[in-house]
């Protein structure tokens, strides 16, 4: 095969068995990576089995152009079912893990069962290997990398491991590669601490063969000449989203705190990202064969060194009310140590300040540390607890409602969670699209979906992006973000979009930002690695068929309508300040939203479910609930 | 025309190994990183990355240890190339080269060496952060003696204390 190297690896940990099949079977339905992925744990999941139990299988997947010359061809999809939700996980990562996966001769590995005592998994040229892990157990993840590149006396070889809070299984525990690549959301690291298995180690010597290799090389010299000319590439080079965090709490998309309000005066005059940056930036790191290394690379004396991008510059800023960066440094390495998902953990945090500001608990409830908004000692002092399980922290490692229960009715009233996750932090009661991708989403991703992208972009130049969204999603308001209109169709279409970078095992940022202005560039690519012959409908009904197997999945487990909802505080408490000062999501037109997304989607209006007819169309007989 | 090269500057380093993969696509038509002709060598939790290629030395190690006169330099280009069809394996260059920058193709067992891609490296066109460029040899030169003589005022007031 050119692209895909052909081969899916099964590893039983509690036998031992090692087994592999073809890819190729699937790939015309399914691609890979995402895609492919969602067809193996649909096949493997036995309903009623324990998402902590052996019966949860843990997949990576890498995509066809995944380990490739490609800018953004680093990345590898995880899923399994999440302890947190019991629904289908899907997390995501970067660095270079993924390609070496690929070079080791797998497209996809599967692993299932439980170890009897804890063990590591050594992959290399064709060659899967299960060593014991004793001595690395209980190690960070920085440490664990380094003991394995030691022991098996190859610095190249690429890790991705648990920290401690995956041993012990905290449900929002990740996955991380390298200093902070992180399979963050959905608990992947309590999956893979429940199997007694402390890191997959990979090292390849193969290569992906590509179809048509002069063309592609010419291609994708041009892809890469060409992000280096985009303006957006010349923030994201130097700076990550440092700058552009700031932004994001001005047009009040970042809400503060837990959702309390937004546009905090403080950060807005005191936001120190970008001068922390540039006091403290060793570099810009990215991922395998990416131009644009989006992520800071930090040395901070007497904290440490590592890397970060995105969530932490706002989960350990304005979501906990902190405005001292060597806070904000601490707890991101300290989350990336111990293998915590950042975006649960400031949410959780942002929890436990609500629920003391407003005298629900006292510092009682949390082993003596006074929960007041921004205090290092409460920042620091939980996400060491929570790593540990230690006190409370034992609790707050089995989720916010758990929690909120152990307290009461009062406390669990103020719980904003999202299919048993903290949502991602954006201030929906104004962005009404970006709330709908958020409830409907398969575990609810609003970004970077195009479409709740579009709504901030609108910001920058009302009338220009109204006409994107008018040619795009055939509805300028689209691109308004206060209004309902057309942000049914806006979501089917972005959802689409995702999965096609997902599927192909690229970055769907860089593809989100630059490549899509060329709505035939990622089949050109596609077809001159693979040697298919795809056009972009092809490639987009790959991406509906998936979105609906994703649905049924969890239809399976449990899923309704009823479920692809939004916290109520934002359907009743207007916001007070900020450029949306006023604004709250109107429950009948949040419906309606709905309404119109099912109905695009053909899927039954009062369930949810995808229809008969729909599966039939999309070649999915076989699938039900 | 002045002899061009390529200059290494492993500051500049973000460790994304395009040009392994390029550079493999490029030679071997295929994307496999272990088959670049350049390797970046890569502290990752020091943010430490340094690619090693080439260095195209005046007196080569390569081309005095290799028995059957197979590696030479390509005066066009000033890259040590690797006639084929004289080489035997014995891989005795890649093991006299000082600095490690003679591989060889875990496939084939063939000796693998830069060879500037004729004067326009592939590797150069994708290095995003500036880290390989292909300068002008004397140029160069220019720029780090001049580099360097920028430093001399300040060491001299240095050493007789006046800063």
């Amino acid at each position: 095969m050119y692209g895909w190297v052909g081969t899916i690896v099964n590893v039983d940990l509690s036998t031992g068995q090692v087994t592999t099949e073809p890819t190729e079977p699937y790939v015309d339905q399914y691609l890979g990576g995402r895609g492919l992925g969602v067809r193996l744990i649909y096949d493997a999941w036995e309903t009623g089995s324990d998402p902590l139990g052996p019966g949860n299988p843990l997949i990576f997947n890498t995509g066809p152009l995944s380990g490739t010359a490609l800018a953004g061809s680093g990345r590898v999809d995880v899923t399994a079912v999440s302890p947190m939700s019991n629904l289908r996980a899907k997390s995501n990562f970067g660095a270079y893990w993924g390609p070496e996966l690929k070079f080791a001769g797998f497209d996809h590995l599967v692993i299932r069962g439980r170890a009897d005592k804890p063990v590591y998994l050594y992959i290399t040229d064709g060659h899967v290997e299960i060593r014991d892990a004793g001595d690395i157990w209980g190690k960070d993840t920085f440490e664990t990398q380094k003991m394995i590149q030691s022991e098996l006396g190859d610095p190249e070889i690429k890790v991705v491991c648990i920290g401690p809070a995956g041993e012990k299984q905290v449900k929002y525990a990740c996955l991380i590669t390298e200093t902070g690549d992180a399979a963050g959301r959905t608990g992947m690291g309590a999956v893979m601490g429940s199997k007694n298995l402390k890191a997959v180690a990979v090292r390849g010597s193969g290569g992906i063969r590509v179809a048509k290799p002069r063309e592609f090389l010419d291609l994708s010299i041009r892809i890469n000449n060409e992000i280096r000319e985009h303006p957006a590439y010349q923030e994201l080079s130097q700076w990550g989203v440092a700058r552009g965090v700031h932004m994001m709490y001005q047009m009040g998309f970042f809400p503060v705190g837990y959702f309390e309000d937004v546009c905090w005066e403080d950060i807005l005059e005191k936001y120190a990202g970008p001068k922390y940056v540039e006091d403290h930036q060793l570099k810009n790191t990215g991922c395998f064969c990416c131009p644009n290394r989006c992520m800071n690379f930090l040395s901070v004396p007497g904290i440490g060194k590592g890397v970060t991008s995105c969530e932490p510059f706002s989960g350990f800023t304005g979501a906990v009310w902190n405005l001292d960066m060597d806070t904000f440094w601490e707890a991101t390495l300290m989350v990336n140590k111990l293998g915590i998902d950042c975006t649960e953990t400031s949410a959780t945090l942002g929890l436990l300040m609500e629920l003391y500001h407003h005298g629900i608990i006292t510092e009682k409830e949390t082993d003596g540390i006074p929960m007041e908004r921004g205090s290092k000692e409460a920042i620091l002092g939980i996400i060491r607890k929570i790593g540990e399980r230690e006190g409370v922290g034992d609790l707050l490692a089995q989720g916010q409602m758990a929690f909120a229960e152990s307290i009461g009715p009062e406390a669990v009233e103020k719980v904003d969670l999202v299919k048993g996750l903290a949502p991602h932090a954006y201030e929906f009661r104004s962005f009404k699209g970006t709330g709908l991708m958020q409830a409907v989403g398969h575990r609810g991703d609003p970004l970077p979906l195009r479409g709740s992208l579009l709504e901030v972009d609108w910001h920058h130049a009302n009338d220009w992006f109204q006409q994107v969204a008018g040619e795009q999603f055939g509805e300028p308001e689209a691109a308004i973000p206060t209004s309902y209109k057309g942000k049914a169709r806006s979501a089917v279409i972005s959802e689409h979009m995702e999965r096609v970078a997902d599927n192909l095992g690229v970055c769907k940022w860089l593809y989100g930002l630059f490549i899509y202005n060329d709505v035939n560039m990622i089949t050109d690519v596609f077809n001159t690695v693979t040697g298919k012959d795809w056009d972009i409908v092809r490639m987009m009904a790959a991406s509906e068929r998936i979105r609906n197997l994703e649905r049924m999945f969890d239809v399976r487990q449990g899923l309704r309508r009823k479920d692809d909802s939004l916290p109520k505080k934002f359907f009743e408490e207007p916001l007070q300040k900020g450029p949306y000062a006023g604004e709250i999501l109107d429950r009948d037109k949040f419906e309606a939203m709905k309404d119109e997304y099912y109905e695009i989607r053909g899927w039954d209006k009062e369930t949810g479910v995808p229809t008969k007819e729909k599966l039939t169309e999309l070649g999915l007989e076989d699938v039900t609930a | 025309m002045a002899l061009k090269t390529v200059i290494v500057d492993a500051e500049k380093c973000s460790g994304c190994r395009s040009c392994e993969t390029y550079c493999s696509l490029k030679h071997e038509w295929v994307c496999n990183p272990s088959r670049g002709r350049i390797h970046v060598v890569k502290w990752e939790q020091e943010g430490i990355f340094v690619p090693i290629n080439c260095m195209r030395c005046e007196t080569p190690a390569c081309e005095m240890v290799c028995p059957k006169g197979a590696t030479y330099r390509n005066h066009l280009t000033g890259a040590m190339e690797v006639d084929a069809n004289r080489c035997i394996g014995c891989l005795s260059c890649v093991f006299a080269c000082p600095f490690g920058a003679t591989f060889v193709d875990g496939e084939t067992g063939r000796v693998m060496k830069c060879d500037l891609c004729d004067g326009d490296p592939t590797c150069v066109k994708v290095c995003p952060t500036g880290a390989l460029t292909c300068e002008e040899i004397s140029r160069e030169t220019y720029h780090k003696l001049v580099k360097n003589a920028e430093r001399m005022p300040s060491l001299v007031k240095q050493a007789m204390g006046e800063e």
